[in-house]
């Protein structure tokens, strides 16, 4: 990031390619859109590029990478909200209802590839339902599997509220995949 | 309560944050309580389940698209201090510049307003003009020139004013020599005098 600062752009490259991979998860996993995901990881990498001389030396990079991934994240959602665009809840249901259907057998060598698919989808779906505060700690810690001090820089909140967005976070998402753990259990 | 307890806990207990004492608790209460047993199966599945998640990939053209856009804009300004810090320099000038022009103020102040005074008190006793013919050189106070002549046209070019700005405690204006001065004409930087038919003159104050 040093030789960044000083206008290296090779540097640059590989510092996009290191950490491309995460940004674009991170951000994917939040909206559960892969597209704007694309757009916003791309966004990502600009603003550590134009704000690449007011990065604080000493300070950890990656955290730094994904308080502007974060914030860009939250931002794309509440314009989603605004823009009501969001998908409802009950397409949710339709495709936990399906995605139960496919996984009735458990046995791992009859599960298709499109049934892997579908249960990743709705896993998707299930955690974009989560509320914003309660999903990008979430994902930070169960996805990109930050540490509860890591998220609490992210996102410039106390560790103990880092803790309980995470409970609460993992909670709602236990609550809406029930149906789906249910008929997975089923022998 | 404790099987609301033991759930609070499954958390941590997940991340391995839990106390030792906590650990035991939580393993002890779930080998005896098959309802907090089995959310706890449906807990882990569920972070199993979005564990298991692929990762996104990036596209493989995203490096390209971000270089090619970082060329094309311009770095935020620095907010972070800069190690040469030249501003110092520079700020230290110009407070000493400042520091400087105040102390000096009041002396330069001084000496201005006395001069306003004297100036003001001087041209206020000399207000009636003595203009008039060259005769009127002979005054008492007027040394007489040399060859007995009188002032020849010309020979009084210098006027000075300074006069009223000496204050008059300092300097005695009793032996004030007058001058008055004959027209003259500047052409082609040549200085001529035209001699007028009647005199004319103005009247000029040199004080010593």
């Amino acid at each position: 990031m040093a030789r960044v600062g000083e206008d290296d752009e090779r540097a640059f490259a590989e510092l996009v390619r290191r950490f491309q991979g995460r940004v674009m998860n991170l951000v994917s996993r939040v909206l559960n859109d892969r597209e704007c995901g694309d757009d916003i990881a791309q966004e990502v990498f600009v603003r550590v590029f134009v704000h690449r001389r007011n990065y604080r030396r000493g300070s950890k990079f990656s955290t730094w990478l994904f308080t502007i991934a974060a914030n860009l994240a939250k931002n794309e959602i509440r314009r989603r909200v605004r823009r009501r665009n969001w998908f409802s809840l009950n397409a949710l249901q339709e495709i936990l209802k399906d995605s139960a259907i496919q996984l009735a057998d458990p046995t791992e060598g009859r599960e298709s590839r499109m049934e892997r698919e579908q249960l990743q989808e709705a896993m998707g779906r299930a955690i974009a339902t989560v509320p914003e505060k309660y999903r990008l700690a979430l994902v930070l810690r169960d996805i990109d599997g930050l540490t509860y001090e890591e998220i609490a820089e992210v996102l410039g909140i106390p560790g103990g509220t880092v803790r309980s967005r995470i409970n609460r976070a993992r909670g709602m998402l236990k609550r809406k995949l029930i149906p789906l753990l249910r008929r997975e259990g089923e022998p | 309560m404790k099987c609301a307890q033991a759930v609070r806990l499954f958390g941590a207990y997940w991340d391995d944050e839990t106390t030792q004492a906590e650990r035991e608790w939580v393993e002890a209460h779930l080998a005896s309580c098959a309802s907090c047993r089995q959310e706890y199966e449906a807990f882990t599945r569920t972070l199993e389940l979005v564990g298991s998640l692929p990762r996104v990939e990036p596209a493989p053209d995203l490096v390209e698209r971000v270089l090619s856009r970082a060329r094309r804009v311009a770095p935020a300004p620095d907010l972070v201090p800069a190690r040469n810090r030249r501003w110092i320099p520079v700020t230290a000038t110009a407070a000493l510049t400042l520091i400087a022009g105040l102390l000096a103020l009041p002396w330069l102040g001084v000496r201005n307003e006395a001069r306003r005074e004297t100036a003001t008190r001087v041209v206020g006793e000399r207000e009636p003009a003595r203009l008039g013919p060259v005769a009127d050189h002979s005054a008492p106070s007027l040394p007489a020139p040399a060859g007995g002549a009188p002032p020849a046209a010309g020979q009084g070019l210098v006027a000075a004013a300074g006069t009223a700005a000496v204050p008059d405690s300092l300097f005695d204006h009793s032996e004030d020599i007058e001058f008055i001065l004959d027209p003259v004409k500047l052409q082609r930087g040549r200085a001529t005098v035209t001699r007028p038919p009647a005199v004319q003159g103005e009247k000029a104050v040199i004080s010593f």
